[in-house]
């Protein structure tokens, strides 16, 4: 066989990665540099864009409704991150051990994961109505006053992380087996010998060795809760009152239904730049080296 | 060797003669992709082609996505508009117009003559653009009536339906109830959608206030003309509905009004057909006018919904396509229009032209909305006008819906803000 030279296989490579490379340029590349340029315009998609120097971002330090959106983001946030966290960990631990039909209930739980997100939307508002969903009917049943779960203001958000989490936790499920597997036995063998109970082994071996999946199922939650954008566009359109206006359905009300191109492009790069803030404090915070 | 050469060529041009004598001409036409729609598109470009073999119109349905507005703001941005499209809302025509992405219809000769013949000069002055052109021919209406459930108001007792406010609110009494008597309101006098999504207040709050007002819209000469005690009054009429609880603050799955828990609903004429096709034995309805604030003068006026048909400035054959823009708003057209879709043709002579008398005969629900669009407005063209309606959503959402605002407040709020963003 022909052995390739050095610039010969340099060749093949790029080659190799040339679809990539195109397909970065275009569905990303390309958008990017287009939206940072329009964070200095004023474009409605159909007109010639107008530079506006600093005007969008002037506007988004004085739009009392992206402040909200993101106070809205970070309740999100704050519900749902640990919610999906402590019940991932706990079904995962479950499906661990030696139980009935653990592959049925394994993908059972992963099954909501593939689900169309509409859909799954568009049930649970059912659950959720007011008058005539599941949920307060149950209530209703066992005389207990039925909960405005997506007509109030204090409920809708909550009502929405709860929903997101019964959604997504079989993704995280399954990362927490996979690191629960990767867990040596015989760290838990030597604990057993020092007399450890279940529940310090739990604290003081599972925890800490799962830290690395934990970073990745904090960082992951993080990003999915900043895009929150299909459930209160089905749900509640961003109401009662805005209260579930995340940043993501209000970049995508600025963008698509008054054509604000510039500043949903603003807003969008000023969400990017939070969610990169937030991120690093969750590794500073959160991120130990894990010795095996 | 040398005439083998020459034949071919001679034949070649032979060939691009008879082909440039024989050209036809290809337009793109682009109607709404509801179902009843497209057969009546099939229907009258089948006709047209058969009719006109030089000009043959290509049907696409609108290609699917949220809003059909949403598909043309893409198509006018990547210049890929069809020749016609006839699913055009006119609060789009305005920013359409701004980019040069429309012709002028009024550029045509008969233009006038085209449009007098077909509706009054008082509806035609509702789609003149800021610079004076039309850019859209008005094609049909869907009035927006009150749809009320005849065996539900018979039983309450009720024999004639509410006209005014008033009325309305004795009537509700009446309709909003428990029947199953599981201690839970399961009928309704009626449903507002509560989703604070924008184009919901015009089949709601914009349809009561033209009703109230006799015929105002939101601007006049430009200016924001809706902080009047006619928009207070429907703010002010509708939160006293959810306040007594008559309209659910829920959001109910499914035609509530066909399964018989909500008394009646605010809908256009698109509605008869969905009912006709779908109601069980014994389901009897009926319409008339929006309850309007009491002492309101004869005739109620509504919101039209309209839509209108556009020749996108992409053409390469506006004659033609205005050509088919007549044919689309012919007499024949318009009765098929009425046949397939139940919608109402911009078309003052519905009720005497004997080309409808037959159809009205068997269709006696829809005359009411035949008589009903020569007593609509539209919307304004106002180049924010989502933006306009997303204040107006958010202030009836705060107060009407949850009744944390008095409705004088929220209106003047509303108006202001919207100033602001006519200033902007």
């Amino acid at each position: 066989m022909k052995k390739l030279g050095r610039y010969e296989t340099d060749r093949v490579g790029y080659v190799m990665v040339l679809p990539y490379i195109i397909f970065f340029l275009i569905f990303v590349g390309y958008p990017l540099i287009f939206s940072f340029i329009l964070v200095f315009h004023k474009w409605n998609i159909i007109s010639p864009m107008k530079f506006a120097g600093l005007y969008n971002f002037n506007f988004l330090l004085h739009d009392p409704l992206f402040w909200k959106s993101l106070r809205n983001t970070l309740t999100f946030l704050i519900i749902h991150i640990p919610l999906q966290i402590i019940v991932a960990l706990v079904i995962a631990n479950i499906l661990n051990q030696k139980i009935i039909a653990r592959g049925f209930f394994r993908a059972s739980f992963f099954l909501p994961v593939v689900i169309s997100g509409v859909v799954i939307t568009i049930l649970w508002q059912q659950f959720y109505s007011f008058e005539t969903g599941l949920f307060n009917t149950i209530l209703s049943r066992i005389n207990i006053a039925k909960i405005p779960w997506l007509i109030d203001t204090k409920f809708a958000m909550p009502s929405i992380a709860i929903m997101a989490t019964w959604k997504n936790v079989g993704l995280y499920i399954v990362l927490f087996l996979a690191g629960l597997q990767a867990i040596p036995s015989s760290i838990y063998e030597a604990a057993d010998v020092d007399g450890a109970s279940g529940v310090q082994k739990f604290f003081y071996i599972t925890i800490p060795m799962l830290n690395p999946t934990m970073i990745m199922v904090l960082i992951l939650s993080t990003l999915g809760g900043f895009s929150l954008f299909i459930e209160p566009y089905v749900m509640t359109g961003g109401g009662p009152i805005n209260s579930t206006l995340s940043c993501v359905l209000y970049i995508y009300k600025q963008a698509f239904y008054f054509n604000h191109m510039g500043y949903a492009a603003t807003l969008a790069f000023a969400v990017a730049f939070i969610i990169m803030i937030v991120v690093i404090i969750q590794r500073k915070l959160f991120e130990t080296e894990v010795y095996a | 060797m040398s005439r083998i050469p020459l034949i071919t060529v001679l034949l070649l041009l032979l060939n691009i003669t008879l082909l440039g004598r024989g050209k036809i001409i290809r337009l793109t036409y682009w109607p709404s992709s509801n179902p009843y729609e497209i057969d009546l598109a099939k229907n009258i470009v089948g006709e047209w082609n058969r009719t006109h073999p030089d000009i043959q119109v290509i049907m696409q349905p609108l290609p699917a996505s949220q809003s059909s507005e949403e598909v043309l703001l893409t198509a006018v941005a990547a210049r890929t508009t069809p020749d016609i499209c006839s699913n055009i809302w006119p609060g789009v025509v305005e920013e359409f117009a701004e980019a040069n992405a429309l012709v002028a219809l009024d550029k045509f000769k008969d233009f006038q003559d085209v449009v007098l013949s077909r509706m009054s000069s008082d509806i035609l002055t509702n789609f003149i653009s800021r610079d004076g052109h039309y850019y859209q021919m008005p094609w049909k209406g869907n009035p927006i009536m009150m749809e009320y459930n005849v065996r539900l108001f018979r039983e309450a007792g009720i024999t004639e339906p509410p006209r005014t406010y008033s009325e309305f609110m004795e009537d509700a009494k009446k309709l909003t109830k428990d029947t199953d008597g599981d201690g839970s309101v399961d009928q309704w006098i009626g449903v507002i959608n509560v989703n604070p999504v924008w184009w919901h207040r015009f089949f709601d709050f914009y349809a009561f206030y033209i009703a109230a007002s006799g015929g105002r819209t939101l601007f006049k000469n430009g200016e924001v003309d809706f902080d009047n005690e006619y928009a207070v009054g429907v703010f002010r009429f509708l939160q006293e509905g959810f306040k007594k609880g008559y309209f659910p603050r829920g959001s109910l799955q499914g035609s509530q009004f066909l399964l018989e828990n909500i008394a009646v609903q605010f809908v256009g004429p698109w509605d008869i057909a969905y009912l006709e096709k779908y109601k069980h034995e014994g389901f009897e309805y009926d319409f008339a006018p929006l309850p309007v604030p009491d002492g309101t003068p004869e005739p109620i006026l509504t919101y039209s919904d309209p839509k209108n048909i556009v020749i996108f400035a992409t053409t390469k054959h506006p004659e033609e396509a205005w050509e088919f823009v007549k044919f689309l708003i012919s007499k024949e057209s318009d009765l098929k229009l009425l046949k397939f879709t139940s919608q109402i043709p911009f078309r003052k002579d519905l009720e005497t032209d004997s080309t409808y008398k037959e159809y009205f005969e068997e269709n006696p629900k829809v005359i009411k909305f035949a008589r009903q669009i020569s007593y609509t407005r539209g919307s304004d063209n106002v180049t924010q006008l989502k933006e306009v309606f997303d204040v107006i959503a958010q202030a009836f959402e705060y107060s009407v819906i949850y009744g944390m605002q008095e409705p004088r407040e929220s209106v003047m709020n509303a108006a202001e803000t919207v100033r602001r963003i006519l200033r902007r």
